[in-house]
C-alpha cells in the first residue's frame, strides 16, 4: 500500500447513527446527504474493517461536503473525527472513541459544488491504536457550537462522502 | 415590552436557518454571529415600537383583538409585503 492510497469510503446511506443529534438524511439533487445542523453538534458513524493492505502509517479523513446555503468562502465549518478501535479487548456495551481530530473547512462560493477537507490521524492514539484486519467505527461530527475552533458558516453542511486514505 | 431571552434567541437564530436550509435557500456575505445581531436587533425594535405599533391600530382593533391576534395580523401583512410567493 503507498502513502495516499484508498482505505476505504463512506456514504450516507452507511451511516449507522441513531442515537441523539443524527445527522439527518437528505437529497440534493439526487444526491443522497447527511445535513449538519448550524446551531447543534450532530453526528454519523459508520463501520468498516482496516484492509488488509494498510501499512501501519497515519490516515487522512478525506470528507466531500457542501453547504446548503453559505457561499462565502471564508466562512468555516468545524468538521470533527473520531475513530474507535474494534480489537477482542473492546466493549461494545460502551463508546471507546479516541479524541476528536478536528478542522475548519470552507464552503465553496458555488452553492451545490463540493468542498473536499481532510482530516489527517497519525498512527497510534489518535487511530485509538487500530491494527490492520480491525473492526473500527469512524464518527464524523461538525462542531456547530465552535468548541474546538470557529464554526461560522451559516446553515446546513451536507456530507456526501467520505474516503478515508492512508497518509 | 421585554426582549426575549438569551435562549430563545439562540433558538429563532438556529431554527431561522433550518428553515431557510431546509428551502435551499442561499445566504449573502453574513456569518453566524452576523445573524444573532440581526436576530437581537429584531426583537430590540420590537421591544422599543411594541407600544407606537398597538397606537397606530384603529381603535376598535385595537381593544377588541388579542396581542396575539394583532401579532398574526403583523406578520401577515410583513409576509405579504416581503416574503416572494405568498
Amino acid at each position: 500500500m503507498a502513502s495516499g492510497d484508498t482505505l476505504c469510503t463512506f456514504f450516507p446511506a452507511d451511516n449507522e447513527y441513531t442515537g441523539a443529534n443524527p445527522a439527518t438524511p437528505d437529497l440534493r439533487n439526487g444526491h443522497p446527504t447527511l445535513d449538519f445542523d448550524a446551531a447543534t453538534d450532530e453526528f454519523a458513524l459508520f463501520t468498516s474493517i482496516l484492509p488488509r493492505n494498510y501499512a501501519g502509517g497515519g490516515i487522512t479523513i478525506s470528507l466531500v461536503w457542501g453547504a446548503t446555503s453559505d457561499v462565502t468562502t471564508t466562512h468555516a465549518c468545524r468538521w470533527s473525527t473520531q475513530i474507535e478501535r474494534g480489537d477482542t479487548g473492546t466493549d461494545f456495551d460502551a463508546d471507546s472513541f479516541a479524541a476528536v481530530n478536528t478542522t475548519g473547512g470552507n464552503p465553496s462560493a458555488t452553492s451545490g459544488a463540493p468542498t473536499y477537507t481532510t482530516i489527517a490521524h497519525t498512527s497510534g492514539a489518535q487511530m485509538d491504536s487500530l491494527a490492520v484486519g480491525e473492526l473500527f467505527r469512524l464518527k464524523v461530527s461538525r462542531d456547530a457550537d465552535g468548541t474546538s475552533g470557529t464554526d461560522d458558516m451559516t446553515g446546513d453542511a451536507e456530507l456526501y462522502g467520505i474516503e478515508i486514505r492512508e497518509t | 415590552m421585554a426582549i426575549l431571552s438569551d435562549a430563545d434567541r439562540a433558538l429563532i437564530t438556529a431554527e431561522y436557518q433550518r428553515d431557510c436550509s431546509a428551502g435551499r435557500e442561499q445566504f449573502g456575505n453574513f456569518n453566524k454571529a452576523d445573524l444573532r445581531a440581526a436576530a437581537n436587533a429584531v426583537d430590540d425594535w420590537i421591544s422599543t415600537n411594541a407600544a407606537s405599533f398597538n397606537t397606530a391600530l384603529p381603535v376598535a382593533f385595537r381593544t377588541g383583538a388579542t396581542a396575539s391576534q394583532k401579532a398574526r395580523l403583523f406578520m401577515a401583512i410583513a409576509t405579504k409585503r416581503f416574503i416572494s410567493g405568498v
